[in-house]
């Protein structure tokens, strides 16, 4: 490789990074609803088939349209996601291609299904036999699941690469079940998967309870948050002992990125856990608390356990000080949220076994209104530690960022980043207003006659008169 | 060719004849003008191409997911070489998608035809930098591994520019086509008769691109040349030859009969003829089929997909699409 070329791949390694880090980020708040929903919507529907309740099925019906929404503009990001695999990252598509895309080409598979039976449940209601209609979207659920399920195989191959024979850094040979199912496969989906689950629970809910602290009151809004507020909280504290799975993993998988999570400098017996703060290039955490002894009882239960710090890994295969800052920073975030997400939980559960009936609290409402962007936060912060702590590797042990960046000048990715932000910027202004106009709409029909919900959508079903011009 | 670069081309070509008749239904959005007659056009693509839209992008993202797992080393030399063609087409499809969705949310008159022009705008920007990536891969200036001249004389020769305009006809040409039949199914007889000229023309103007782009590659590549004339490229150069005219003919004279196959064929072969001409070579003259290939356990997993792709999705593709020929003719309950 020239000179050049290095010196040229090395001024685009900043706005690639970022490019993909925004880009992601935004497709990621897509997810939990394009794939989790579909659930609680079949739920739904399930209820009010089985207890004759015109009002579940309204419900239902309602948010299959918010579901059809999210699934379009998760497509156009998604689809722009893998073309800038080509666009930043050439050489890693070049080198592990062949890897990598085993997990990518399950997902496309899922992602046909998905997308024609998203249509086909939307074109449904009303015009299939009722139960016909639920059993076709009952291919909906495990077409998200293979989706995740290969997504998240990727990315765990990034983490723990496996599955691969290399001669002279060329690979040469694929075990497709090794390489699919690699070690970090194991916590990573899992935790994910809850993870989507909570926040589509949770998200559905807010919305909920907004109305609640609004003064609707009615069976309708009742058992909409009852369904969802239900299902997350029952999930929250699966999602705890799973997530502490996952930490205690990194410890053997990913020791760097480990010491990372806990700001942890040099390798030592009786570390403290450290909640918040601020790591310097000497090793000094600022402005955290300390909690004695207690990072290495979690990690072995005993204060004598040993726990790696960055400094026992070359500076040049370790997160920088300022990634290490962001990666702990996220993770506190994360594990606060959940926590917090947990009591909530215990509150919820408490009311509703004890009284059977749902809180009345008004503070109640207030929390769980917010329960749905803390959720996002809680996922957008899990994929900030995940990746960033993975820092400098692009492939765990394999291939440094580095050396996958593209050799297109700096001011092209600049360039395309900036389009990207503002393209990015008016979708979400338009998704958002689409939205609200949904509620309203649904709102104002609730008073008087209603048309069917998923009319006036850009990506639902063709109406079956043709409007007049102009209309 | 084997199974993988098989179902790549298969990919290729369902986007561009299924994706294409979108694209071009939005080009003859963009044409459509602010008469009268343009907004009754407007309605009927805005109709006609709202509920498989979707499908449509997955044959996209599929044919990517293709490209990298099954040929990695020539995904990498192609856009390590065309990320310009790559990134303008991407740009393209994110603003058609944005704007497509913006238009049913706008109701201020001035938004609203913002909302049209950008749209219309990105129709055309979108096929024409795909196609003229195909292109510029057939001209045979994408290297292994980087471009063999620099990026930009890689992604703009007449060989990828010509390719881009071919694209455009060809998705007027299909989109027209298509908006007949969809214009027939509302019985909006005026539109039928508007659609039915619009794919007269497109079809001569296809005709036209066409043969300039068969020069083209006669001068810039001539073994893609001769094998698209005498080789396995032939056959497939040969239908796009004899259908395109034919369907003009259809049009010309009112006959609705087979002008849709005909039409998706038309388009069809004509991507298979580059395919064809091109193979056994991803890269002409550089890199074959057989060298890109990636190890057999990445390519078993690859054909286990494509199998079940073919067994579930097949079927499924059919009925989304039967649903939405009848529901469209009765009324909905509320
Ligand atoms: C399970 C979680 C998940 C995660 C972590 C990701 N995605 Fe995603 N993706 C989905 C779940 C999903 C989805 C919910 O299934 C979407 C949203 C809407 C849709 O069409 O499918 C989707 C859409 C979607 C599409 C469009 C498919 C289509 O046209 O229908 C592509 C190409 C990707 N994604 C690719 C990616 C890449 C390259 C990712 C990471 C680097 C990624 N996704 C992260
Ligand atoms: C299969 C799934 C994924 C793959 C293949 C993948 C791949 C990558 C790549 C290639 C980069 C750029 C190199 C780097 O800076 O590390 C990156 C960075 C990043 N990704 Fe992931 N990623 C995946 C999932 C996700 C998801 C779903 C998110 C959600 C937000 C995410 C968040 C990030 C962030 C924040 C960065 C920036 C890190 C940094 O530059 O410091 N990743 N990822
Ligand atoms: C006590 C609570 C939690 C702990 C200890 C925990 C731990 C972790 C760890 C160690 C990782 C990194 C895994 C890796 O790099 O491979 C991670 C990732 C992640 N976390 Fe958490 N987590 C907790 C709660 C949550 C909650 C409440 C959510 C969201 C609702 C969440 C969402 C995520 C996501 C989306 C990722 C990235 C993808 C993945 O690894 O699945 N986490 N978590």
């Amino acid at each position: 490789m020239t000179s050049t070329v290095w010196l040229a791949g090395e001024s685009a390694l900043l706005p690639s990074r970022i490019q993909m880090a925004f880009t992601l980020a935004s497709h990621v708040l897509l997810v939990p609803l394009g794939v989790a929903l579909p659930s609680l919507t079949l739920l739904m529907e399930g209820i009010g088939i089985a207890r004759n309740d015109p009002v579940a099925l309204k419900i239902a019906r309602r948010w299959s349209v918010v579901m059809a929404v999210q699934f379009a503009v998760g497509a156009v990001t998604g689809t722009i996601l893998s073309f800038e695999f080509g666009i930043l990252w050439p050489r890693m598509m070049g080198r592990f291609g062949a890897a990598i895309g085993l997990g990518f080409a399950i997902e496309g598979l899922a992602f046909f299904l998905e997308a024609i039976f998203i249509g086909i449940y939307l074109y449904g209601w009303e015009r299939l036999p009722r139960r016909t209609h639920f059993m076709l979207g009952l291919v909906l659920p495990p077409a998200g699941l293979l989706g995740a399920f290969g997504v998240l195989s990727a990315n765990s191959w990034m983490n723990t690469p496996g599955g691969v024979t290399l001669q002279a850094g060329r690979l040469v040979d694929v075990n497709v079940i090794a390489a699919l199912f690699t070690h970090a496969l194991g916590y990573e989906f899992w935790h994910f998967l809850i993870a989507i689950y909570m926040t589509a629970g949770f998200a559905v809910a807010s919305v909920y309870a907004v109305a609640w602290l609004r003064g609707r009151r009615d069976h309708y809004q009742r058992l909409a948050f009852l369904v969802s507020f239900t299902v997350a909280a029952a999930l929250t504290p699966v999602q705890l002992v799973v997530g502490d799975l996952s930490a205690r993993a990194l410890v053997t998988d990913q020791p760097a990125k480990f010491a990372a999570t806990e700001v942890t400098w040099k390798t030592r017996d009786h570390n403290p856990e450290v909640i918040g703060g601020l790591i310097d290039d000497s090793g000094d955490v600022r402005f955290g608390i300390a909690v004695p002894v207690l990072d290495s009882i979690l990690v072995g239960y005993s204060p004598n356990a040993v726990v790696r710090g960055l400094t026992d890994f070359a500076a040049n295969a370790r997160p920088s000080t300022v990634e290490a800052n962001i990666t702990h920073l996220a993770f506190d975030a994360m594990v606060g949220l959940g926590t917090a997400g947990a009591a909530l939980a215990a509150w919820y559960f408490w009311v509703l076994l004890r009284r059977r009936r749902l809180p009345e609290s008004v503070w109640f409402y207030r929390l769980a209104a917010l329960g749905g962007v803390g959720c996002y936060l809680a996922v957008e912060a899990g994929w900030v530690t995940t990746e960033v702590g993975r820092q400098p590797w692009i492939v765990y042990g394999l291939m440094r960022v580095s050396d996958a960046v593209t050799s297109a000048p700096a001011s092209f990715v600049w360039t395309m980043l900036a389009t990207l932000v503002v393209v990015y910027a008016l979708i979400a202004y338009f998704f958002v207003t689409l939205l609200l106009r949904l509620a309203a709409r649904w709102r104002r029909e609730d008073l008087k006659t209603p048309t069917a919900p998923e009319e006036g959508v850009p990506y639902g079903p063709r109406p079956a008169r043709f409007p007049e011009p102009g209309s | 060719m084997n199974l993988i670069a098989l179902s790549l081309l298969l990919s290729i070509t369902a986007y561009s004849t299924a994706g294409g008749v979108d694209f071009g239904a939005g080009i003859w959005d963009l044409l459509a003008g602010t008469s009268a007659r343009g907004r009754e056009a407007r309605a009927l693509i805005d109709h006609a191409m709202a509920p498989v839209w979707e499908v449509n992008n997955v044959w996209l993202a599929f044919a990517i997911v293709l490209c990298w797992t099954g040929f990695p080393i020539f995904f990498q030399s192609t856009f390590t070489s065309l990320y310009p063609l790559f990134s303008l087409a991407l740009i393209g499809l994110i603003l058609r998608g944005a704007f497509f969705a913006f238009r049913h949310v706008a109701d201020e008159p001035r938004a609203h035809r913002i909302a049209d022009l950008v749209f219309g705008l990105s129709s055309v920007l979108t096929p024409f930098f795909f196609a003229a990536s195909l292109g510029a891969i057939a001209s045979g200036r994408v290297g292994i591994a980087g471009p063999s001249q620099s990026v930009l004389a890689a992604s703009f020769s007449p060989m990828s520019i010509s390719f881009g305009l071919v694209s455009l006809a060809a998705t007027a040409f299909s989109g027209a086509s298509f908006l007949v039949g969809d214009a027939r199914r509302y019985g909006a007889d005026e539109l039928v008769r508007y659609f039915r000229r619009r794919a007269v023309t497109a079809a001569l103007v296809l005709i036209a691109m066409g043969s300039v782009a068969l020069v083209t590659i006669g001068f810039q590549a001539p073994t893609l040349f001769r094998s698209m004339l005498a080789g396995p490229g032939l056959p497939f150069a040969l239908i796009t030859m004899i259908v395109t005219p034919l369907v003009a003919f259809l049009h010309w004279r009112g006959i609705f009969r087979w002008y849709r196959v005909l039409t998706v064929g038309a388009v069809g072969s004509m991507v298979m003829a580059w395919g064809f001409a091109q193979s056994p070579y991803l890269l002409p003259g550089q890199l074959t089929i057989a060298q890109a290939a990636a190890p057999p356990g990445t390519q078993a997993l690859l054909l286990i997909v494509g199998a079940a792709l073919v067994l579930v999705i097949a079927p499924a593709m059919a009925l989304l699409y039967y649903l939405d020929q009848r529901s469209a003719l009765d009324v909905p309950k509320a």
